[in-house]
Protein backbone atom coordinates (compact mmCIF):
# COMPACT_ATOMS: atom_id res chain seq x y z
CA UNK A 1 0.00 0.00 0.00
CA UNK A 2 1.53 3.38 -0.98
CA UNK A 3 1.61 6.35 1.36
CA UNK A 4 -1.18 8.15 -0.49
CA UNK A 5 -3.60 5.27 0.15
CA UNK A 6 -2.22 4.33 3.55
CA UNK A 7 -2.49 7.84 4.94
CA UNK A 8 -5.56 8.82 2.94
CA UNK A 9 -7.10 10.35 6.07
CA UNK A 10 -4.97 13.41 5.29
CA UNK A 11 -6.88 14.72 2.32
CA UNK A 12 -5.53 18.20 1.66
CA UNK A 13 -3.06 20.93 2.57
CA UNK A 14 -5.17 21.99 5.59
CA UNK A 15 -5.25 18.42 6.93
CA UNK A 16 -1.48 18.16 6.50
CA UNK A 17 -0.83 21.41 8.37
CA UNK A 18 -3.19 20.28 11.14
CA UNK A 19 -1.30 16.99 11.37
CA UNK A 20 2.07 18.77 11.62
CA UNK A 21 0.69 21.11 14.27
CA UNK A 22 -1.04 18.38 16.29
CA UNK A 23 2.03 16.15 16.24
CA UNK A 24 4.33 19.14 16.80
CA UNK A 25 6.67 17.83 14.13
CA UNK A 26 8.29 21.23 13.54
CA UNK A 27 8.46 22.20 17.25
CA UNK A 28 11.40 19.91 17.78
CA UNK A 29 14.08 22.36 16.70
CA UNK A 30 12.35 25.65 16.22
CA UNK A 31 10.44 26.71 19.33
CA UNK A 32 12.38 29.00 21.69
CA UNK A 33 12.74 27.91 25.33
CA UNK A 34 12.89 31.03 27.54
CA UNK A 35 15.15 31.34 30.59
CA UNK A 36 13.40 30.72 33.93
CA UNK A 37 12.44 33.60 36.21
CA UNK A 38 14.15 32.76 39.49
CA UNK A 39 11.69 32.70 42.37
CA UNK A 40 12.81 32.74 45.99
CA UNK A 41 12.39 29.02 46.50
CA UNK A 42 14.22 28.30 43.23
CA UNK A 43 17.13 30.44 44.42
CA UNK A 44 17.05 28.58 47.75
CA UNK A 45 17.13 25.23 45.94
CA UNK A 46 20.16 26.28 43.90
CA UNK A 47 21.91 27.56 47.02
CA UNK A 48 21.32 24.17 48.67
CA UNK A 49 22.67 22.48 45.56
CA UNK A 50 25.85 24.59 45.53
CA UNK A 51 26.49 23.81 49.22
CA UNK A 52 25.79 20.11 48.63
CA UNK A 53 28.22 19.98 45.71
CA UNK A 54 30.96 21.78 47.65
CA UNK A 55 30.54 19.37 50.60
CA UNK A 56 30.58 16.31 48.33
CA UNK A 57 33.62 17.49 46.33
CA UNK A 58 35.45 18.17 49.62
CA UNK A 59 34.51 14.67 50.82
CA UNK A 60 35.79 13.10 47.62
CA UNK A 61 39.12 14.97 47.78
CA UNK A 62 39.52 13.94 51.42
CA UNK A 63 38.54 10.37 50.55
CA UNK A 64 40.98 10.03 47.69
CA UNK A 65 43.76 11.59 49.74
CA UNK A 66 42.93 9.02 52.41
CA UNK A 67 43.03 6.15 49.89
CA UNK A 68 46.28 7.35 48.28
CA UNK B 1 -10.13 12.68 -6.45
CA UNK B 2 -7.81 14.96 -4.44
CA UNK B 3 -4.55 16.17 -5.99
CA UNK B 4 -2.93 16.31 -2.57
CA UNK B 5 0.39 14.44 -2.65
CA UNK B 6 1.54 13.38 0.80
CA UNK B 7 4.87 12.11 -0.53
CA UNK B 8 5.70 15.57 -1.90
CA UNK B 9 4.79 17.11 1.46
CA UNK B 10 6.94 14.61 3.33
CA UNK B 11 9.86 15.34 1.00
CA UNK B 12 9.65 19.04 1.86
CA UNK B 13 10.60 18.25 5.47
CA UNK B 14 14.22 17.84 6.68
CA UNK B 15 15.10 14.14 6.84
CA UNK B 16 14.84 13.72 10.64
CA UNK B 17 11.42 15.43 10.72
CA UNK B 18 10.33 13.44 7.67
CA UNK B 19 11.15 10.15 9.32
CA UNK B 20 9.41 11.21 12.52
CA UNK B 21 6.40 12.39 10.51
CA UNK B 22 6.18 8.96 8.83
CA UNK B 23 6.27 7.25 12.23
CA UNK B 24 3.57 9.58 13.53
CA UNK B 25 1.42 9.10 10.43
CA UNK B 26 1.50 5.39 11.15
CA UNK B 27 0.46 6.01 14.78
CA UNK B 28 -2.38 8.26 13.57
CA UNK B 29 -3.49 5.57 11.08
CA UNK B 30 -3.52 2.87 13.77
CA UNK B 31 -5.46 5.17 16.12
CA UNK B 32 -8.18 5.61 13.52
CA UNK B 33 -8.57 1.90 12.87
CA UNK B 34 -11.24 -0.05 14.75
CA UNK B 35 -9.63 -3.45 14.08
CA UNK B 36 -8.25 -5.46 16.98
CA UNK B 37 -4.94 -6.10 15.22
CA UNK B 38 -4.51 -2.33 14.71
CA UNK B 39 -5.05 -1.77 18.44
CA UNK B 40 -2.39 -4.37 19.20
CA UNK B 41 -0.02 -2.78 16.66
CA UNK B 42 -0.65 0.64 18.24
CA UNK B 43 0.06 -0.74 21.71
CA UNK B 44 3.35 -2.23 20.48
CA UNK B 45 4.31 0.86 18.46
CA UNK B 46 3.94 3.11 21.51
CA UNK B 47 6.15 0.89 23.68
CA UNK B 48 9.82 1.78 23.75
CA UNK B 49 11.65 4.35 25.87
CA UNK B 50 10.11 3.24 29.19
CA UNK B 51 10.97 -0.43 28.73
CA UNK B 52 14.40 0.38 27.31
CA UNK B 53 15.40 2.71 30.13
CA UNK B 54 14.28 0.29 32.84
CA UNK B 55 15.89 -2.82 31.35
CA UNK B 56 19.06 -0.88 30.52
CA UNK B 57 19.15 0.07 34.20
CA UNK B 58 19.67 -3.64 34.97
CA UNK B 59 23.16 -3.21 33.53
CA UNK B 60 26.25 -5.35 34.07
CA UNK B 61 26.97 -3.61 37.38
CA UNK B 62 23.34 -4.04 38.43
CA UNK B 63 23.35 -7.76 37.60
CA UNK B 64 26.47 -8.23 39.71
CA UNK B 65 24.94 -6.22 42.57
CA UNK B 66 21.74 -8.33 42.57
CA UNK B 67 23.73 -11.58 42.45
CA UNK B 68 25.92 -10.45 45.35
CA UNK B 69 22.90 -9.28 47.36
CA UNK B 70 21.20 -12.67 47.01
CA UNK B 71 24.40 -14.58 47.70
CA UNK B 72 25.30 -12.68 50.85
CA UNK B 73 21.89 -11.87 52.37
CA UNK B 74 19.51 -14.34 50.75
CA UNK B 75 16.08 -13.18 49.68
CA UNK B 76 14.54 -12.16 53.03
CA UNK B 77 14.94 -8.40 52.72
CA UNK B 78 15.73 -7.53 49.13
CA UNK B 79 12.76 -9.07 47.30
CA UNK B 80 10.17 -6.87 49.05
CA UNK B 81 12.55 -3.93 48.60
CA UNK B 82 12.76 -4.51 44.84
CA UNK B 83 8.97 -4.64 44.62
CA UNK B 84 8.83 -1.33 46.50
CA UNK B 85 11.24 0.15 43.98
CA UNK B 86 8.69 -0.32 41.16
CA UNK B 87 6.62 2.77 42.14
CA UNK B 88 9.79 4.70 42.96
CA UNK B 89 11.30 4.11 39.51
CA UNK B 90 7.94 4.68 37.84
CA UNK B 91 7.21 7.99 39.55
CA UNK B 92 10.61 9.46 38.78
CA UNK B 93 10.65 8.35 35.14
CA UNK B 94 6.99 9.32 34.53
CA UNK B 95 7.96 12.94 35.08
CA UNK B 96 10.40 12.75 32.17
CA UNK B 97 7.66 11.33 29.90
CA UNK B 98 5.32 14.17 30.87
CA UNK B 99 8.00 16.80 30.37
CA UNK B 100 8.95 15.38 26.97
CA UNK B 101 5.30 15.32 25.83
CA UNK B 102 4.65 18.89 26.99
CA UNK B 103 7.92 20.62 26.05
CA UNK B 104 9.21 18.41 23.19
CA UNK B 105 12.67 19.05 24.60
CA UNK B 106 15.33 16.83 26.16
CA UNK B 107 16.41 17.07 29.80
CA UNK B 108 19.85 18.57 29.07
CA UNK B 109 18.33 21.22 26.83
CA UNK B 110 15.72 22.20 29.39
CA UNK B 111 18.32 22.61 32.17
CA UNK B 112 20.62 24.60 29.87
CA UNK B 113 17.96 26.92 28.51
CA UNK B 114 15.92 27.42 31.70
CA UNK B 115 18.67 27.64 34.33
CA UNK B 116 21.63 28.95 32.34
CA UNK B 117 24.95 27.74 31.06
CA UNK B 118 26.55 27.19 34.50
CA UNK B 119 24.04 24.54 35.59
CA UNK B 120 23.74 23.29 32.02
CA UNK B 121 27.48 22.77 31.72
CA UNK B 122 27.63 21.22 35.21
CA UNK B 123 24.89 18.71 34.39
CA UNK B 124 26.36 17.91 30.99
CA UNK B 125 29.92 17.43 32.26
CA UNK B 126 28.73 15.23 35.10
CA UNK B 127 26.56 13.16 32.76
CA UNK B 128 29.33 12.71 30.19
CA UNK B 129 31.91 11.64 32.77
CA UNK B 130 29.47 9.25 34.49
CA UNK B 131 28.26 7.81 31.16
CA UNK B 132 31.80 7.26 29.86
CA UNK B 133 32.91 5.53 33.05
CA UNK B 134 29.73 3.45 33.25
CA UNK B 135 30.41 2.35 29.66
CA UNK B 136 33.71 0.95 30.90
CA UNK B 137 31.84 -1.20 33.44
CA UNK B 138 29.50 -2.40 30.64
CA UNK B 139 32.50 -3.53 28.59
CA UNK B 140 33.87 -5.28 31.66
CA UNK B 141 30.55 -7.19 31.88
CA UNK B 142 30.62 -8.02 28.16
CA UNK B 143 34.22 -9.26 28.40
CA UNK B 144 33.49 -11.32 31.54
CA UNK B 145 30.37 -12.88 29.99
CA UNK B 146 32.00 -13.78 26.68
CA UNK B 147 35.04 -15.21 28.52
CA UNK B 148 32.71 -17.99 29.76
CA UNK B 149 32.47 -19.04 26.08
CA UNK B 150 36.22 -18.79 25.59
CA UNK B 151 36.19 -15.48 23.73
CA UNK B 152 39.42 -13.53 24.34
CA UNK B 153 39.04 -9.99 25.78
CA UNK B 154 40.22 -8.17 22.64
CA UNK B 155 37.69 -10.02 20.46
CA UNK B 156 34.92 -9.49 23.06
CA UNK B 157 35.55 -5.75 23.29
CA UNK B 158 35.83 -5.38 19.50
CA UNK B 159 32.61 -7.33 18.93
CA UNK B 160 30.78 -5.30 21.59
CA UNK B 161 31.97 -1.96 20.17
CA UNK B 162 31.12 -3.03 16.61
CA UNK B 163 27.61 -4.11 17.67
CA UNK B 164 26.88 -0.85 19.50
CA UNK B 165 28.28 1.24 16.61
CA UNK B 166 26.23 -0.67 14.03
CA UNK B 167 22.97 -0.27 15.95
CA UNK B 168 23.64 3.43 16.56
CA UNK B 169 24.76 4.42 13.08
CA UNK B 170 22.76 2.33 10.66
CA UNK B 171 19.20 2.75 11.91
CA UNK B 172 16.64 5.50 12.10
CA UNK B 173 14.83 6.02 15.44
CA UNK B 174 12.03 3.53 14.88
CA UNK B 175 14.29 0.65 13.81
CA UNK B 176 16.89 1.57 16.46
CA UNK B 177 14.15 1.38 19.10
CA UNK B 178 12.83 -1.97 17.81
CA UNK B 179 16.37 -3.43 17.59
CA UNK B 180 17.14 -2.19 21.10
CA UNK B 181 13.89 -3.73 22.38
CA UNK B 182 14.97 -7.10 20.93
CA UNK B 183 18.31 -6.78 22.74
CA UNK B 184 16.39 -5.80 25.88
CA UNK B 185 14.10 -8.82 25.46
CA UNK B 186 17.11 -11.15 25.73
CA UNK B 187 17.64 -9.68 29.21
CA UNK B 188 14.56 -11.67 30.26
CA UNK B 189 16.78 -14.78 30.11
CA UNK B 190 17.35 -14.21 33.83
CA UNK B 191 13.68 -15.03 34.55
CA UNK B 192 13.63 -18.73 33.45
CA UNK B 193 17.15 -19.09 34.87
CA UNK B 194 15.61 -19.08 38.32
CA UNK B 195 13.98 -22.46 37.60
CA UNK B 196 17.43 -24.12 37.62
CA UNK B 197 17.73 -23.16 41.28
CA UNK B 198 14.45 -24.91 42.26
CA UNK B 199 13.60 -22.21 44.82
CA UNK B 200 11.07 -22.75 47.58
CA UNK B 201 8.31 -20.45 46.27
CA UNK B 202 6.46 -20.44 49.58
CA UNK B 203 9.64 -19.06 51.15
CA UNK B 204 9.85 -16.42 48.43
CA UNK B 205 6.21 -15.44 49.04
CA UNK B 206 6.72 -15.36 52.81
CA UNK B 207 9.41 -12.66 52.50
CA UNK B 208 6.59 -10.15 52.00
CA UNK B 209 5.13 -11.09 55.39
CA UNK B 210 8.31 -11.55 57.36
CA UNK B 211 10.49 -8.87 55.67
CA UNK B 212 13.68 -9.30 57.65
CA UNK B 213 17.43 -9.09 57.22
CA UNK B 214 19.20 -12.45 57.21
CA UNK B 215 22.15 -12.20 59.56
CA UNK B 216 20.82 -9.01 61.13
CA UNK B 217 21.62 -5.34 60.60
CA UNK B 218 25.34 -4.84 60.06
CA UNK B 219 27.66 -2.49 58.15
CA UNK B 220 27.84 -4.71 55.06
CA UNK B 221 24.06 -4.69 54.84
CA UNK B 222 23.99 -0.88 54.58
CA UNK B 223 26.56 -1.07 51.81
CA UNK B 224 24.56 -3.65 49.84
CA UNK B 225 21.29 -1.76 50.46
CA UNK B 226 22.82 1.44 49.14
CA UNK B 227 24.20 -0.37 46.11
CA UNK B 228 20.72 -1.73 45.32
CA UNK B 229 19.11 1.71 45.63
CA UNK B 230 21.90 3.19 43.51
CA UNK B 231 21.26 0.69 40.73
CA UNK B 232 17.50 1.35 40.62
CA UNK B 233 17.53 5.05 39.79
CA UNK B 234 20.44 6.64 37.97
CA UNK B 235 20.89 10.15 36.54
CA UNK B 236 21.40 8.99 32.95
CA UNK B 237 17.92 7.44 33.02
CA UNK B 238 16.28 10.87 33.31
CA UNK B 239 18.24 12.24 30.35
CA UNK B 240 17.77 9.08 28.27
CA UNK B 241 14.03 8.69 28.60
CA UNK B 242 13.17 12.34 28.07
CA UNK B 243 15.34 12.61 24.94
CA UNK B 244 14.11 9.25 23.68
CA UNK B 245 10.46 10.28 24.09
CA UNK B 246 11.20 13.51 22.22
CA UNK B 247 12.97 11.69 19.37
CA UNK B 248 10.15 9.14 19.21
CA UNK B 249 7.67 12.01 18.78
CA UNK B 250 5.68 11.56 22.00
CA UNK B 251 2.98 14.22 22.36
CA UNK B 252 0.32 14.79 25.01
CA UNK B 253 -2.04 12.38 23.28
CA UNK B 254 0.53 9.62 23.96
CA UNK B 255 0.94 10.40 27.65
CA UNK B 256 -1.20 7.49 28.79
CA UNK B 257 0.71 5.00 26.64
CA UNK B 258 4.03 6.56 27.70
CA UNK B 259 3.05 5.97 31.32
CA UNK B 260 2.00 2.40 30.52
CA UNK B 261 5.34 1.80 28.77
CA UNK B 262 7.20 3.12 31.83
CA UNK B 263 5.13 1.02 34.24
CA UNK B 264 5.68 -2.16 32.20
CA UNK B 265 9.41 -1.36 32.13
CA UNK B 266 9.53 -0.82 35.91
CA UNK B 267 7.74 -4.14 36.56
CA UNK B 268 10.00 -6.03 34.13
CA UNK B 269 13.09 -4.43 35.67
CA UNK B 270 11.99 -5.57 39.10
CA UNK B 271 11.07 -9.10 37.97
CA UNK B 272 14.49 -9.55 36.33
CA UNK B 273 16.27 -8.22 39.42
CA UNK B 274 14.20 -10.48 41.72
CA UNK B 275 14.95 -13.49 39.48
CA UNK B 276 18.70 -12.89 39.74
CA UNK B 277 18.39 -12.47 43.49
CA UNK B 278 16.31 -15.63 43.97
CA UNK B 279 18.71 -17.57 41.72
CA UNK B 280 21.79 -16.51 43.69
CA UNK B 281 19.96 -16.51 47.02
CA UNK B 282 18.82 -20.11 46.57
CA UNK B 283 22.06 -21.55 45.19
CA UNK B 284 24.81 -19.51 46.85
CA UNK B 285 23.41 -18.00 50.07
CA UNK B 286 24.53 -19.90 53.15
CA UNK B 287 23.28 -18.45 56.44
CA UNK B 288 25.84 -20.47 58.36
CA UNK B 289 28.91 -18.76 56.90
CA UNK B 290 27.70 -15.40 55.73
CA UNK B 291 27.87 -13.51 59.02
CA UNK B 292 31.37 -12.09 58.59
CA UNK B 293 31.90 -12.15 54.84
CA UNK B 294 32.92 -9.25 52.60
CA UNK B 295 31.82 -8.42 49.06
CA UNK B 296 35.28 -9.47 47.83
CA UNK B 297 34.54 -13.06 48.89
CA UNK B 298 31.43 -12.97 46.72
CA UNK B 299 32.69 -11.62 43.42
CA UNK B 300 30.90 -12.85 40.32
CA UNK B 301 33.54 -15.46 39.52
CA UNK B 302 33.10 -17.07 42.93
CA UNK B 303 29.31 -16.92 42.71
CA UNK B 304 29.29 -18.63 39.29
CA UNK B 305 31.74 -21.29 40.53
CA UNK B 306 29.29 -22.23 43.30
CA UNK B 307 26.42 -22.23 40.79
CA UNK B 308 28.40 -24.49 38.41
CA UNK B 309 29.25 -26.92 41.22
CA UNK B 310 25.57 -27.23 42.21
CA UNK B 311 23.61 -27.15 38.94
CA UNK B 312 26.20 -27.48 36.17
CA UNK B 313 27.47 -25.19 33.43
CA UNK B 314 24.23 -24.57 31.49
CA UNK B 315 22.84 -22.00 33.99
CA UNK B 316 26.28 -20.38 34.15
CA UNK B 317 26.29 -20.02 30.36
CA UNK B 318 22.76 -18.60 30.39
CA UNK B 319 23.79 -16.17 33.13
CA UNK B 320 26.82 -15.16 31.03
CA UNK B 321 24.54 -14.50 28.02
CA UNK B 322 22.36 -12.33 30.27
CA UNK B 323 25.42 -10.45 31.53
CA UNK B 324 26.67 -9.76 27.99
CA UNK B 325 23.19 -8.63 27.00
CA UNK B 326 22.92 -6.38 30.07
CA UNK B 327 26.21 -4.74 29.08
CA UNK B 328 25.10 -4.32 25.46
CA UNK B 329 21.65 -2.84 26.11
CA UNK B 330 23.04 -0.42 28.70
CA UNK B 331 25.89 0.57 26.39
CA UNK B 332 23.39 1.26 23.58
CA UNK B 333 21.32 3.44 25.93
CA UNK B 334 24.34 5.26 27.39
CA UNK B 335 25.71 5.98 23.90
CA UNK B 336 22.39 7.48 22.79
CA UNK B 337 22.03 9.39 26.06
CA UNK B 338 25.49 10.95 25.57
CA UNK B 339 24.77 11.97 21.98
CA UNK B 340 21.35 13.42 22.78
CA UNK B 341 22.67 15.43 25.75
CA UNK B 342 25.56 16.96 23.75
CA UNK B 343 23.29 17.71 20.79
CA UNK B 344 20.71 19.37 23.03
CA UNK B 345 23.27 21.42 24.94
CA UNK B 346 25.10 22.81 21.90
CA UNK B 347 22.06 23.11 19.62
CA UNK B 348 23.58 20.52 17.32
CA UNK B 349 21.51 17.99 15.39
CA UNK B 350 19.95 15.67 17.97
CA UNK B 351 18.10 12.81 16.41
CA UNK B 352 18.75 9.15 15.71
CA UNK B 353 16.61 9.77 12.60
CA UNK B 354 19.58 11.54 11.01
CA UNK B 355 21.90 9.64 8.65
CA UNK B 356 25.52 9.72 9.80
CA UNK B 357 26.77 12.46 7.45
CA UNK B 358 23.95 14.89 8.34
CA UNK B 359 24.12 14.04 12.04
CA UNK B 360 27.82 13.34 12.57
CA UNK B 361 28.09 15.99 15.30
CA UNK B 362 25.30 14.13 17.10
CA UNK B 363 26.75 10.64 16.74
CA UNK B 364 30.43 11.35 17.36
CA UNK B 365 30.28 12.17 21.13
CA UNK B 366 28.49 8.91 21.95
CA UNK B 367 30.76 6.81 19.77
CA UNK B 368 33.91 8.49 21.10
CA UNK B 369 32.76 7.52 24.60
CA UNK B 370 32.25 3.91 23.40
CA UNK B 371 35.72 3.67 21.85
CA UNK B 372 37.44 5.27 24.84
CA UNK B 373 35.63 2.85 27.19
CA UNK B 374 36.52 -0.11 24.94
CA UNK B 375 40.16 0.96 24.91
CA UNK B 376 40.31 1.44 28.69
CA UNK B 377 39.01 -2.09 29.36
CA UNK B 378 41.94 -3.52 27.39
CA UNK B 379 44.56 -1.72 29.49
CA UNK B 380 46.48 -4.39 31.43
CA UNK B 381 46.25 -4.27 35.24
CA UNK B 382 43.40 -1.78 35.11
CA UNK B 383 42.48 -0.56 38.62
CA UNK B 384 38.88 -1.77 38.32
CA UNK B 385 37.89 -1.12 41.92
CA UNK B 386 39.18 2.45 41.72
CA UNK B 387 37.23 2.94 38.50
CA UNK B 388 34.10 1.53 40.07
CA UNK B 389 34.50 3.86 43.05
CA UNK B 390 34.84 6.85 40.74
CA UNK B 391 31.70 5.89 38.77
CA UNK B 392 29.64 5.51 41.93
CA UNK B 393 30.92 8.71 43.53
CA UNK B 394 30.13 10.79 40.45
CA UNK B 395 26.68 9.21 40.21
CA UNK B 396 26.11 9.89 43.92
CA UNK B 397 26.95 13.57 43.51
CA UNK B 398 24.93 13.95 40.37
CA UNK B 399 21.75 12.20 41.52
CA UNK B 400 20.48 14.94 43.87
CA UNK B 401 21.27 17.60 41.27
CA UNK B 402 19.48 15.66 38.53
CA UNK B 403 16.42 15.07 40.73
CA UNK B 404 16.33 18.69 41.84
CA UNK B 405 16.38 19.93 38.24
CA UNK B 406 13.69 17.42 37.39
CA UNK B 407 11.48 18.61 40.25
CA UNK B 408 12.04 22.30 39.40
CA UNK B 409 11.28 21.76 35.72
CA UNK B 410 8.21 19.61 36.23
CA UNK B 411 6.74 22.21 38.62
CA UNK B 412 7.51 25.11 36.28
CA UNK B 413 4.06 26.39 35.22
CA UNK B 414 5.58 28.55 32.49
CA UNK B 415 6.67 25.48 30.55
CA UNK B 416 4.44 22.71 31.95
CA UNK B 417 1.15 24.63 32.17
CA UNK B 418 -1.56 22.43 33.71
CA UNK B 419 0.75 19.39 33.60
CA UNK B 420 2.81 20.39 36.65
CA UNK B 421 3.02 17.89 39.49
CA UNK B 422 0.05 17.60 41.81
CA UNK B 423 0.65 18.09 45.54
CA UNK B 424 0.66 14.40 46.40
CA UNK B 425 3.08 13.76 43.53
CA UNK B 426 5.44 16.43 44.83
CA UNK B 427 5.15 15.05 48.37
CA UNK B 428 5.95 11.53 47.13
CA UNK B 429 8.82 12.70 44.92
CA UNK B 430 10.31 14.85 47.70
CA UNK B 431 10.14 11.86 50.06
CA UNK B 432 11.86 9.70 47.42
CA UNK B 433 14.42 12.47 46.87
CA UNK B 434 15.23 12.73 50.56
CA UNK B 435 15.74 8.96 50.82
CA UNK B 436 17.77 8.79 47.61
CA UNK B 437 19.84 11.87 48.47
CA UNK B 438 20.59 10.49 51.93
CA UNK B 439 21.36 7.04 50.59
CA UNK B 440 23.35 8.28 47.60
CA UNK B 441 25.33 10.61 49.83
CA UNK B 442 25.94 7.84 52.35
CA UNK B 443 26.88 5.48 49.53
CA UNK B 444 29.33 8.04 48.13
CA UNK B 445 30.85 8.51 51.57
CA UNK B 446 31.02 4.74 52.11
CA UNK B 447 32.90 4.32 48.84
CA UNK B 448 35.59 6.86 49.61
CA UNK B 449 35.71 6.00 53.33
CA UNK B 450 34.99 2.23 53.25
CA UNK B 451 36.09 1.71 56.88
CA UNK B 452 33.05 3.74 58.03
CA UNK B 453 30.76 0.90 56.99
CA UNK B 454 33.30 -1.81 57.63
CA UNK B 455 33.35 -3.15 54.07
Amino acid sequence: MDNKTRYGFIKDEKGWEEFLKRERIRDYSQVHVPAARMKTWTKAAFLFLRIYIIVMVALIILGFLHVL
Amino acid sequence: MSNFDINAKLNELPIDMRRRAIDRLEIARLRRSKRGIAKLMLFLALLGPGILVMIADNDAGGVITYAQSGSIFGIGFFIPLLVLMIPVAYMVQEMTVRMAAVTRRGHAEMIWRRYGSFWGAFSLADLLIANSLTLVTEFIGITFGLAVFGVPPVAAVAAGAAFITTITLTMRYHTWERASLIVAFINLIFIPLVLFAHPDWSLVASTFLTWHINGGFRPLFIYILLANLGTTIAPWMLFFQQSSEVDKGTVLEDLKSGRRDTLIGAVVMSVVAISIMVFAGTLVFNPGISANVTTAAYDLGNILSVVASKVGMLPVKLFAIGLVDAGLISAIALTASTSWAVGEAFRWPKSINLPFMEGRKFYIPGLVAVFIAAGIVLIPHLPLSFLNITVQVIASIFMPAALLFLLLLVNDKEIMGPHVNRRWENAAIIAIMIVLISMSGLYGISLVFPHILGV
